[in-house]
């Protein structure tokens, strides 16, 4: 998009988009938004499926506050089903120490506190069965509270299974109790099992208890996380209003249980659907108007505001109104409006509007017609950000602006949080019960590892700040660039004079960095998407290495429908540009430099390296999100180097319907990047680095059983005798730790280069956190690797060095980035596929970082 | 559709089988019929009680205690616990309370009901049972949506924990309270001190009693009882006698009606549950004499929650704000010069197409004729360059804005930091053109 570039030119992050898969990589550049990255927990009804969703980013579809706890549960063990995948075990040169110990030792505090409790505590599972049987939830848990054996104890019970932080006096318990209509209901509650502290089962109870804690803080529950509804934070010009509130988790960490919690936002809508689609009309006009309104209102996620209640949108009903019937469970029939007077005392005040249709969830082990439920939209708020909302740089932006915290403020706000837990009497009341007491914030010791050199073509450079190195290497010549002799400009009659001063800039810069640039063909253009791909299918022949296009608006379809040709269907590199970012008074040169290196590289040219001291190692990224237009497709790219300086990629986009698809399209990239590894060095790399990204909760099971196997097995094929030697990691942009260093009395976002490798990990895992990016005003998040498979036995020191370089070597950012750069050009080429393009690019383009 | 409230109070009311069904009550009389006493209140509107045998049961998509019937089972349609909560609805409708107190609340039920409506600021509900209490209290906090679109009043809901037979002044100065089927679960001792504290203490100004009618009874198979922990069941007269006798000893007036209709041919048993209005004489509770009691805290607070609404300043301006946001947005768009060809009418007046086969959207706010001539002679907005300026005076001429704005200089001092306003404050000043506009040119 050509807001893209413009905000890169001015090396401002642009926020993460919602619109991006859930735990994928976001913005490469220094951010921090500290937005929650609560689940999508709409899928209610849906668990199961994949956890890969679309607008969890911003945690704002979701809004299930009706969920019960064991629908959370299932979330739950998601997580746990990762945590008992020990792929540490299996890995014999870290299974005694997984830690580095290089670097300069720095003391950090983390939003990490202890949980005490008494040495043999213990959890009691109880099972209960009623006689005779009762199938409604609610009746069996409100006899079992009832019975005064239970009273006054500490106890989480779900309908079946009964914990207690006590044990009862006899394994089997039998008690009566009577209905409401007289009728005797005997209860048995059996011992099932005694629970150390340390069991997931416990980790989950413990969990409930702490929901219970925040929701007696008078903190509303979203999701899992809990928000303070009544200190919201408003941004009216976008109709937003954000909560300010905390995600929680208790989970065993290195070696002990802790209480995890961080700041979050949640991003609400001031909007309801009746609001939004009279503004449609009025933008759109009638003619086009029904047909604009389903395609952007199908498919969200509505909160009814009488029972709070999330519905998705599956379609709109233009023939029925307000003032017409429907039937009511009891057979009778009455008005909508007559229904919300009498249900919710509620005035429908717009006669007109049609009706919104939501298929409703079916209940668990309900095999019965799915049912169409009919909302009003006056009724119907709209929640989370619509995929255009989050291209708004300026809504990003004010979003961004709001929640943006400084590590002191992070701080203050965790110390107010374990401060009210502490002082509420209810809260410490139901911590006492269950034996528990809250304890000290953790501290702990990470390492700076030392900070990296750039390699120019005939100069070594040591910047002063690795978060970005343009204003050390204004001077020097990139590593390698191709002469652009044949190529294209399209502007409109509008941008004609613009484009020209442009292309003198353009030339002079890239002529400084080692960049021949010829003068193109410059094609005048009408001013509407159409006209724009009418020229490129026009003038665009086999000769032609480059399109640049400066448009004349942000309107989307222009970017999409000329990347969709030029990378598909006539591959082409492209260059997008928004006519407005040319105007911009004094911006001209650094315009012109960071899209002269973008053309660079999309030629297939190198701009900067590290040092490698591997020397013979290819580096992989992969990233996975779903496509923007049909959701059930996954959009899987793969980026690996092609040479042992790590300068020149293969690049690749498939896209794929189900998990088992995704392990078996890496086996085809793979053979593909190694081929072409083969081509180049002729030979096979020595070893082989995998940075996997895009992965949910629950997913690390499938990865070790099938992605793992396909990798190999694609590097055993590949060669008859040696075969390269293989590590796999994880990589997570969202992870709940934060660190900070003390100083000054207060605190600060640690030094880049900073690693954690104890306490904060994870007994199970060979795992780690590196703090690669900068937030000038926020609070920096660590990004969490997981290394699941390395038969490199690459020391921990080593591998978290080699993490590190690699971060400094995403073209598209003279700075180090959150992600090791395959994992960022695996992101950005399925960013693009997914939101522009929909269908696989050229295998022609793999060779050259055309994404960029 | 599902309704959001799932009623959880079991339907102690079982079934008649055909044999009982001969009338058994001649020797009650004819008052108590159900010709007998008309209530001044709907009750007949409530419910449509004469359903058939075999009706089925939609208790089990309620999710609610009952379990299915047996077949032969007849149901009360809606059941009759919710046509009890019905009558009580229609009750606050009527005569708009502020405080209400629900004595016995059990699992809250009835509270959720009447929380929804606007005219309440004040809701108790007090219970015996503190696990039931805290087991459902939660789900009176308020929702999402009440922080989005603010109620008018205030609303603060309290569950105490506490017996109905003891003295809490917080509760005292109330204009309803109600006390559903709650009676029958006194001893006698309770049941003497009731009024006493109910009418006598309490006094609020209108008292509402609910009980089982037991001359119903025959037409359920071998029912002695409708709950095990009921002490007794009276019969209207029993009922009426007591209730007259507490009316008048307190100075109330009382009126006699019931909700679940007796079946076709045995309509002298009279409603299934019999009910008693009393209401004060001589009016509401004046606040002098509440104040003029002594604090007198026993009852155990359990949940409390307050609801936000346009009374409490941040919600006002963040009402207001949006309101206004909105209002501009809408006026802004209308001003949006068009590229293309004018499709029409177009701007902020909604389309009306009548007649036309095709379904065609036509909605957005309608106003009056009073309503829209005020608009039209308030000051228009207009451009300065690339600046769009809307007066505050036209902004107060929507009957949405000045429902919450009364003038100027009050929406301009709630308004001022969150809306960018023109120079001397008179107009709220945005871009003409923005982000959104580009992806909708066509």
């Amino acid at each position: 998009m050509s807001g893209r570039a413009r905000v890169k030119a001015r090396g401002i992050a642009r926020s993460p988009s919602a619109t991006e898969v859930g735990r994928t990589q976001a913005a490469p550049l220094p951010t921090s938004v500290d937005l929650s990255n609560n689940e999508a927990s709409s899928s209610n009804g849906f668990l199961g499926t994949s956890r890969i969703s679309t607008n969890d980013k911003y945690g704002i579809s979701s809004g299930d506050a009706g969920s019960t706890s064991m629908e959370r549960g299932v979330k739950n063990k998601q997580d746990f089903m990762d945590l008992s995948i020990c792929t540490r075990e299996k890995l014999a040169h870290v299974r005694d120490c997984k830690t580095g110990s290089s670097g300069i030792p720095v003391k950090l505090v983390t939003n990490l506190f202890n949980l005490d409790f008494p040495q043999d505590w213990q959890l009691y599972q109880y099972h209960v069965t009623y006689v005779p049987d009762l199938a409604s939830r609610r009746l069996r848990i409100a006899l079992l509270y009832s019975h005064s054996e239970l009273s006054n104890k500490a106890k989480a019970f779900d309908g079946a299974i009964l914990f207690l932080s006590q044990k009862l006096e006899e394994k089997v318990t039998e008690l009566s109790s009577e209905t409401q209509r007289g009728e005797t209901i005997k209860m048995t509650i059996t011992l099932k099992r005694e629970l150390p502290s340390s069991s997931p089962v416990c980790i989950q109870v413990f969990n409930i208890i702490f929901r219970k804690i925040l929701k007696k803080l008078s903190m509303y529950q979203i999701g899992r996380n809990f928000y303070n509804p009544s200190e919201p934070v408003e941004i009216p010009q976008h109709k937003l209003s954000l909560w300010p509130g905390f995600a929680i988790s208790v989970s065993y960490f290195e070696s002990k249980l802790l209480f995890s919690a961080d700041v979050s936002y949640k991003v609400l809508r001031n909007e309801t659907v009746l609001e939004f689609m009279t503004a449609l009309c009025r933008r759109t006009g009638l003619t086009c108007f029904t047909q604009t309104c389903e395609k952007q209102l199908i498919g969200l996620i509505v909160l009814t505001r009488y029972n709070n209640r999330t519905y998705s949108i599956d379609d709109i009903d233009w023939s029925v109104k307000p003032t017409h019937t429907f039937q009511k469970r009891d057979g009778t029939e009455i008005t909508y409006v007559d229904y919300y007077k009498q249900q919710y005392d509620i005035t429908v005040s717009d006669l007109n509007q049609p009706m919104l249709v939501s298929l409703l969830k079916r209940k668990r082990n309900d095999n019965s017609e799915a049912r169409l439920a009919h909302l009003i939209p006056e009724l119907c708020f709209l929640t989370g950000l619509t995929d255009q909302a989050t291209s708004d740089f300026q809504l990003m932006k004010a979003v961004a602006e709001k929640t943006r915290l400084p590590p002191s403020g992070r701080q203050q706000r965790l110390a107010r949080l374990v401060d009210n837990i502490q002082r509420n009497t209810n809260a410490r009341f139901e911590l006492e019960t269950w034996g528990l007491h809250f304890g000290s914030q953790i501290s702990l010791t990470g390492r700076v590892v030392p900070s990296e050199k750039i390699l120019m073509q005939d100069h070594i450079c040591q910047p002063v700040s690795a978060a970005d190195w343009s204003k050390d290497v204004r001077t020097c010549k990139i590593l390698n660039a191709r002469s652009l002799n044949t190529w294209l400009i399209l502007c409109s009659d509008r941008t004609e004079y613009v484009a020209e001063s442009f292309l003198n800039c353009l030339r002079r810069v890239a002529g400084s960095m080692g960049f021949n640039v010829d003068y193109p063909k410059i094609i005048k253009v009408q001013e509407n998407p159409a006209a724009f791909v009418r020229a490129v299918q026009q003038y665009v022949d086999p000769d032609v290495q480059l399109v640049m296009c400066i448009l004349p608006s942000n309107q989307k379809t222009y970017y999409d429908s000329i990347k969709k040709y030029l990378s598909s269907d006539c591959p082409v590199p492209s260059q997008c540009v928004l006519a407005r970012t040319l105007n911009k008074q004094g911006m001209m040169m650094s315009i012109a430099t960071k899209i002269a290196m973008q053309m660079t590289c999309k030629l297939g040219g190198e701009l900067w390296a590290v040092e490698i001291p591997l020397k013979s190692l290819m580096v992989v990224g992969i990233d996975v999100c779903k496509d923007a237009l049909s959701k059930d497709v996954m959009v899987v790219g793969c980026v690996a180097s092609v040479n042992p300086g790590i300068t020149r990629w293969f690049s690749r986009c498939i896209l794929q319907r189900t998990m088992t698809d995704v392990a078996d399209c890496l086996k085809v990239f793979m053979t593909g990047a190694l081929n072409k590894w083969y081509k180049y060095n002729h030979d096979l790399p020595a070893r082989i680095v995998v940075y996997r990204a895009g992965v949910g909760d629950g997913q690390l099971k499938t990865l070790v059983e099938y992605e793992v196997p396909q990798l190999l097995s694609s590097v055993a094929e590949s060669s008859s005798n040696t075969s390269s030697r293989l590590s796999v990691i994880v990589v997570r942009k969202k992870c709940m730790p934060r660190f900070f260093t003390e100083m000054n009395r207060t605190v600060q976002n640690p030094p880049i280069g900073t690693v954690v490798d104890s306490e904060a990990t994870r007994n199970e895992w060979y795992d780690f956190y590196l703090i690669s990016q900068v937030a000038c005003r926020g609070t920096v998040s660590p990004t969490y690797y997981n290394v699941i498979y390395d038969d490199n036995g690459l020391k921990p020191d080593h591998m978290q060095r080699l993490t590190f370089k690699l971060c400094h070597l995403y073209y598209n950012w003279p700075g180090i980035v959150s992600v090791p750069a395959p994992c960022q050009y695996a992101h950005k080429l399925t960013f693009l596929v997914a939101q522009s393009i929909h269908k696989e690019p050229s295998l022609e383009l793999a060779n050259h970082l055309f994404y960029l | 559709m599902a309704s959001g409230h799932t009623p959880q109070r079991p339907l102690p009311d079982a079934k008649p089988t055909p044999r009982s069904r001969e009338p058994r009550g001649t020797e009650l009389g004819a008052p108590w019929d159900s010709r007998g006493p008309r209530p001044t209140v709907r009750a007949h509107e409530v419910g449509e009680p004469r359903e058939e045998a075999q009706a089925q049961c939609s208790s089990v998509v309620d999710g609610n205690f009952e379990e299915v019937p047996r077949e032969t089972a007849i149901q009360f349609k809606p059941p009759l616990y919710r046509q009890r909560y019905q009558f009580v609805k229609n009750l606050v409708d009527q005569h708009e309370p502020k405080k209400v107190a629900d004595l016995g609340c059990g699992d809250t039920s009835l509270l959720r009901l009447l929380k929804v409506n606007p005219c309440i600021e004040l809701l108790v509900g007090v219970d015996i049972n503190e696990d039931k209490l805290r087991w459902r209290g939660d789900s009176l906090a308020p929702f999402m949506g009440d922080f989005l679109k603010p109620r008018d009043l205030n609303l603060t809901i309290i569950l105490y924990h506490g017996s109905v037979v003891e003295r809490d002044s917080r509760l005292l100065g109330f204009d309803l309270i109600t006390c559903i089927e709650l009676i029958e679960h006194l001893d006698s001792g309770d049941l003497a001190r009731f009024p006493e504290v109910v009418f006598g203490y309490l006094s609020p100004s209108m008292i509402v009693i609910s009980t089982p009618n037991s001359e119903f009874n025959p037409l359920f198979p071998s029912v002695t009882l409708r709950d095990s922990d009921h002490k007794f069941e009276w019969t209207r007269m029993e009922f009426q006698t007591w209730a007259l006798y507490v009316a008048n000893r307190y100075d109330y007036s009382v009126e006699f009606t019931g909700v679940g209709e007796p079946p076709a041919g045995a309509e002298n048993v009279g409603y299934c549950t019999q009910i008693g209005i009393f209401q004060k004489n001589g009016g509401r509770a004046t606040e002098a004499c509440v104040s003029e009691q002594h604090d007198q805290h026993v009852y155990k607070a359990v949940f409390t929650t307050s609801y936000p609404s346009l009374q409490q300043e941040r919600f006002f301006k963040l009402v207001l704000v949006n309101e206004v946001s909105q209002q501009v947005e809408s006026l802004r768009v209308s001003h949006l010069p068009r590229r293309k060809e004018q499709d029409g009418e177009q701007g902020d007046k909604p389309k009306d197409i009548g007649g036309s086969k095709a379904p065609v959207p036509c909605f957005g706010p309608v106003f009056t004729e009073v309503e829209k001539a005020k608009i039209e002679n308030s000051p228009k907005p207009f451009c300065v360059g690339d600046k769009f300026f809307v007066p505050l005076q036209r902004l107060l001429a929507y009957p949405r804005l000045n429902r919450l704005c009364a003038n100027e200089e009050m929406m301009r001092s709630v308004i001022a930091d969150s809306i960018p306003l023109s120079s001397d404050g008179s107009a709220v000043v945005t871009d003409l053109c923005n982000y959104f506009d580009e992806q909708f040119e066509f």
